[in-house]
């Protein structure tokens, strides 16, 4: 009795899933002939590419991940769009699993104005005037705390480790962020690192879990948290901290002395990209003045272009905290870049987020 | 006209065909959906990682790894203790309604069932938030203990822990649970408990030695209907747990995702899968031996 009633239940719900994967694959059949991107939440805003939408009205399809890491994942696995952002770190490792096609930077109209500090990233080159990805974007990774709830920390990323603030801190579940500043504490080099070393930055980590709220990616649910002083510091981007200030939370974007991280970002084009033309003006409508200056204001992030900062008013640059040239920055910040030992250290970090 | 000399064996012929008909896209499902996906996974469970997708080689070493490394039990047990910590709070309280359904509904119990049935309507998604909302630092829960004076200030003990997952988890699948109750008190006898009272048992006795044993197939099959898929579990952990409520969907997700791991996630996921095997085999003994009818 107990196990017909079962089985009939897990019937109807594979017959539902059926349906809803004749439905799935009805709707991807459709949408052949727009431009397919692969984006960080928040990236897909029309206000980034207007003149491509001008030019081709619901022209572009996104899809959404939290993390490159996932994102890698979904594509290796069968994923197909055309156009994907990754950041800079991860690169290597699209292009090492066969998963890229070169991006001629002749058919870029603004290539020129993009800032040679990323132009001139070694894993982007793929010869003769090609580039495996476009950069677009750039930003830092901090602790973003609330200045009436932490009164006058040490600019250190300690603070996340500090137990006076148990349960009311969250921090980024990403490979490249959280590992990455528990290996800059625990005095190791986060890009690689022998086996020992690994144990020493678990350690870490396994020292901040039960002091944490949670590791997330939603950095909505963060900006709440913060907002209503159910956390009172988090590991952020400039974005969350651009948003807050907005709301006239009293917040600030700790300057670590052992450095924010600075990541770049852009844009990938598929091996097997349908929409290569699409994908070419997609990227030229995202590297306009317009779309830069839009990146800057809104979210606080930099921009991949010159032109883009020579747009925005030097007192608005001064608030969001970002110099007009990207080296200034990286002067004194840790750049994210490829790590040797991506996949063991997110396996390990996964294990300790368990409780191992 | 010529049909109808021949009737048996065009009929025989196409009854068959019905048959066939109606058999062919249960037997695809099953075939492709379910056996095709689960023998991919046990081939996926025994290959080494390499990055690349199927793996390479045939080894072992996976399972080694999910028996010897302590943390795999420590996380199994967990979701183990969560799911019947859901399951219980679920059956008990579907129970009260799903009598209330047989019983005492009358008329209303169409609009009752389709009540119970309402917040299938929204995504569980939008359900998993609303008890973000109510569980939150500033959210209903809170502000109405403060509000009463009970406590002073919000508390954090609600939202990002292992409670918040057992209370969302209960109310999504309350429905499950309600359902297969329903129908096996629906179907005992009325006569049975007339006889009963007719024998002199008061109310409380007829439920205890008539209504409840009666019911027990459909406590049993709500109880795993909820037990198994909650198990595994990784959607309401994530949203609502916090560090401490990780279960092992969520390490099998992992390793589907940012770990990259896909013969490592495929062994858990088969280890988890025989687990929950032994929880449904002492399931199906009870229910032989407290859940039979006859």
């Amino acid at each position: 009795m107990a196990f017909d009633l079962k089985s009939i239940s897990a019937k109807t719900v594979c017959a539902g899933l059926t349906a809803f994967a004749l439905a799935l694959s009805s709707t991807v059949a459709f949408a052949g002939d727009k431009l397919q991107y692969f984006t960080w939440s928040g990236y897909e805003l029309p206000d980034f590419n207007k003149s491509f939408l001008a030019a081709h009205p619901d022209g572009v399809e996104a899809s959404i991940f939290g993390d490159d890491d996932d994102a890698f994942t979904k594509v290796k696995a069968g994923f197909r769009p055309d156009i994907a952002h990754p950041c800079y770190d991860k690169v290597a490792r699209w292009n090492k699993e066969g998963l890229l096609q070169p991006i001629d930077t002749k058919r870029i109209k603004n290539w020129d104005s993009i800032f040679p500090v990323f132009k001139n990233l070694p894993d982007l080159q793929a010869g003769d005037g090609k580039v495996w990805m476009v950069p677009w974007d750039w930003g830092n990774t901090s602790i973003l705390y609330r200045t009436d709830l932490v009164e006058n920390p040490e600019a250190s990323w300690n603070l996340l480790w500090d137990k006076q603030y148990a349960g009311r801190m969250a921090t980024i579940d990403a490979v490249h962020d959280t590992p990455v500043v528990a290996a800059l504490l625990a005095g190791v080099n986060p890009f690689d690192m022998t086996p020992e070393q690994m144990d020493k930055v678990a350690e870490k980590l396994r020292e901040q879990r039960p002091l944490l709220s949670n590791y997330t990616t939603d950095m909505t649910s963060v900006e709440q948290a913060l907002a209503s002083g159910q956390l009172v510091a988090a590991m952020t981007w400039n974005a969350s901290a651009t948003s807050l200030k907005k709301q006239g939370v009293p917040v600030e974007f700790m300057k670590p002395k052992e450095g924010m991280l600075t990541w770049a970002c852009g844009f990938v084009m598929l091996k097997d990209a349908k929409n290569v033309d699409l994908a070419y003006d997609f990227i030229n409508s995202r590297l306009e003045t317009d779309s830069g200056k839009y990146l800057i204001e809104a979210y606080g992030y930099g921009s991949s272009t010159s032109s883009a900062f020579a747009a925005v008013p030097k007192e608005e640059l001064e608030k969001l905290q970002l110099p007009s040239d990207p080296e200034v920055m990286l002067k004194t910040t840790i750049f994210t870049g490829p790590m040797k030992q991506n996949d063991d250290l997110a396996k390990m970090f996964e294990k300790v987020k368990a409780g191992g | 006209m010529s049909t109808l000399v021949a009737t048996s064996a065009p009929e025989a012929r196409s009854s068959q065909g019905f048959r066939v008909a109606m058999l062919l896209p249960g037997a695809l499902v099953t075939l492709l959906l379910i056996l095709f996906a689960l023998g991919l996974v046990l081939f996926l469970a025994f290959r080494g990682n390499d990055g690349s997708l199927l793996g390479a080689g045939f080894t072992v070493a996976n399972f080694v790894t999910v028996v010897s490394d302590p943390l795999y039990w420590t996380v199994t047990l967990r979701s183990l203790i969560i799911a019947a910590l859901v399951t219980l709070a679920t059956v008990v309280t579907a129970y009260p309604v799903a009598y209330y359904l047989a019983f005492h509904a009358g008329r209303r119990r169409g609009l009752l069932l389709f009540l119970v049935t309402l917040p299938f309507w929204t995504s569980y998604l939008l359900r998993v938030f609303a008890w973000k909302i109510v569980l939150a630092y500033n959210g209903v829960l809170n502000s109405a203990l403060i509000e009463s004076g009970i406590w002073s200030e919000p508390t954090l003990a609600f939202l990002n822990t292992p409670a918040a997952v057992v209370v969302t988890l209960a109310h999504a699948y309350a429905p499950f649970a309600i359902l297969p109750i329903y129908v096996a008190l629906d179907t005992i006898p009325k006569s049975l408990i007339e006889a009963a009272s007719d024998l002199g048992a008061r109310p409380f006795t007829s439920f205890r030695r008539i209504v409840l044993p009666n019911s027990m197939p459909g406590v049993l099959a709500a109880a795993l209907v909820v037990f198994v898929p909650t198990v595994g579990d990784y959607v309401t952990p994530a949203l609502v747990g916090g560090p401490a409520s990780t279960m092992i969907g969520t390490l099998i997700q992992a390793q589907f995702g940012k770990a990259n791991d896909w013969p490592f996630g495929a062994a858990l996921s088969v280890a988890v899968m025989l687990v929950i095997l032994c929880v449904v085999l002492v399931a199906r003994f009870a229910d032989r031996r407290f859940g039979s009818r006859t």
